[in-house]
């Protein structure tokens, strides 16, 4: 009963949340999709929060999206054991680096006079989720092997059977607790989404990537502009 | 008894022969009770296929009778535990090993399991003898196959996926298998041999594999190549794997580590390119303004 209120009701109310919330939200206060950085405020301990969370949570993410997407395609390239221990350990280095990066972060938001100041409880309820979230992902990779190939065999069917609108709790309902936490709180996560700075995620400036670069020209005496007087 | 003796004249028809006892009085086993009864009984039981982990099913309601049994299959532990003698019997022929509480079983499904057991065991031959494994001798070609099975190098016919994906057991090399299921180092000698092994393997009873391998059940051959293959590695001199979590985790934060000098290398100009020369300008610019 409990397995299919988390894992069969849960993820339609989080998912029903999420998109009322953000649609609302961004007609009526777009301008407040944004995780409003602080980087002008403190850039040196940023970078080694910002930079290795980024790159690791997208590459960790990516690979949960392929298990979801491709679940055969996993099960083709773990069928090798070099490239299954290559898979698993490109997965706990990206881990590894997020939680470096998330840790980081952490702590130069308590440290830091400025970027402290700039800091609401709905970021800590964010930096407490993705806490909770990382340190499960990486002791369910450590001691619940080989995930990459068992989520193909038992998470996949059970999100698709979500897609589906008939979910089958099954899958899911036997597994270890650390698992079920590490999924409870990915939900946890998405309904938490439209409330938080994690918004951004929905506007990055992807086209940044590949528009034509913009060459800046000062054309007047910047030594003036900034003296102080 | 004057009521089940009419009963049982009404529908002897039905059932030919070999009829007794209230719970025959019903209609054949549904499609679900036998879909369930292969599902969680079979890796154990079988009947008239002779004992596996558990005794052979046939003829049971002769043995004890059909409440007894119902009670049986709904808490087997309550029951022998409570000292009733047959039950001591049974878990002393078990060799210690209780009955699992049956996943999902409630009094109506166990009347039904029982129904099942005394409509199969009339039968000369039920179709639940067990799984129809070869006898033949297991070949050193077996345990190749096996392990290529295991390793997910061969692939199973009906697409179930490999064991090393959840399982490991010693000599595997490399890091290992999973460890979100148990060691299978020594399960031919926990299942106490081939032909309740292959039992298991034929419809394992686990929680987390019986979703995973319905519609997807393993082949006869691929069974007795995977059995051959575990007992080799039962009987097998090869010393314990020194455990691969821990390197698991040491190539994990190497990898991270790496990464981080990747980006401090990469982005070696961070503060040089724009963030100095700018609090420099300005730095210069007071500076200037004051003299």
């Amino acid at each position: 009963m409990n397995d299919y209120v988390l894992f069969g009701v849960l993820p339609y109310v989080v998912m029903v949340v999420f998109l009322v919330v953000t649609i609302q939200r961004y007609r009526m206060k777009a301008f407040s999709y944004s995780s409003l950085s602080s980087q002008f405020l403190e850039n040196q301990h940023h970078f080694w929060g910002s930079v290795p969370f980024h790159y690791g949570i997208l590459v960790v993410l990516m690979g949960h999206v392929v298990a979801f997407l491709m679940p055969k395609a996993i099960l083709w390239w773990n069928a090798a054991p070099l490239r299954l221990v290559l898979l698993e350990v490109t997965g706990i280095a990206f881990a590894v680096l997020t939680l470096v990066g998330l840790v980081n972060i952490m702590l130069r938001r308590v440290s830091r006079r400025l970027a402290r100041r700039v800091t609401t409880p709905a970021d800590w309820v964010v930096y407490a989720l993705l806490l909770v979230q990382v340190l499960s992902g990486i002791g369910v990779a450590v001691f619940h092997g080989w995930g990459s190939s068992w989520f193909a065999t038992n998470l996949s069917p059970w999100l698709w059977s979500l897609v589906t609108l008939s979910p089958d709790v099954r899958f899911v309902a036997p597994l270890p607790a650390m698992v079920k936490v590490h999924i409870v709180n990915s939900f946890l996560l998405i309904g938490f989404f439209p409330f938080t700075r994690l918004v951004h995620i929905l506007v990055v400036p992807n086209q940044y990537l590949w528009r034509r670069t913009q060459v800046v020209i000062w054309n007047w005496d910047r030594s003036r502009v900034r003296s102080v007087d | 008894m004057r009521r089940q003796a009419v009963l049982r004249v009404l529908v002897l028809p039905a059932f030919l022969a070999g009829a007794s006892g209230p719970l025959r009085a019903q209609d054949a086993p549904s499609e679900e009770t036998i879909a369930f009864f292969r599902q969680n009984c079979m890796s154990c039981h079988t009947i008239g296929g002779g004992r596996l982990t558990g005794p052979d099913l046939k003829g049971a309601h002769e043995r004890a009778d059909e409440a007894w049994l119902v009670d049986f299959v709904l808490d087997p532990k309550g029951v022998i535990d409570s000292g009733d003698p047959y039950a001591a019997e049974i878990f002393r022929d078990a060799r210690g090993v209780y009955m699992t509480q049956v996943p999902g079983i409630d009094r109506a499904r166990a009347e039904k399991l029982v129904r099942l057991i005394v409509s199969e065991s009339a039968k000369e031959k039920s179709e639940f003898a067990g799984l129809q494994v070869s006898d033949r001798p297991l070949t050193d070609a077996d345990v190749a196959r096996g392990r290529q099975l295991f390793l997910g190098a061969a692939t199973y016919q009906n697409g179930a996926p490999a064991c090393v994906s959840c399982h490991t057991l010693s000599g595997l090399g490399g890091l290992g298998g999973g460890t979100l299921g148990p060691d299978l180092t020594d399960v031919y000698d926990r299942l106490e041999g081939r032909k309740a092994l292959a039992a298991w393997l034929g419809s394992p009873p686990s929680m987390v594999m019986q979703p995973v391998f319905e519609g997807h059940a393993l082949d006869g051959e691929e069974i007795l190549a995977l059995v051959g293959y575990l007992k080799s590695v039962a009987e097998g001199q090869e010393e314990a794997q020194p455990a691969s979590t821990l390197r698991f985790v040491l190539l994990g934060f190497a990898g991270a580590a790496f990464l981080l000098l990747l980006f401090d290398f990469l982005w070696r100009k961070r503060y040089r390119a724009t963030r100095r020369p700018l609090l420099r300008t300005s730095r210069h610019a007071a500076a200037g303004s004051h003299s």
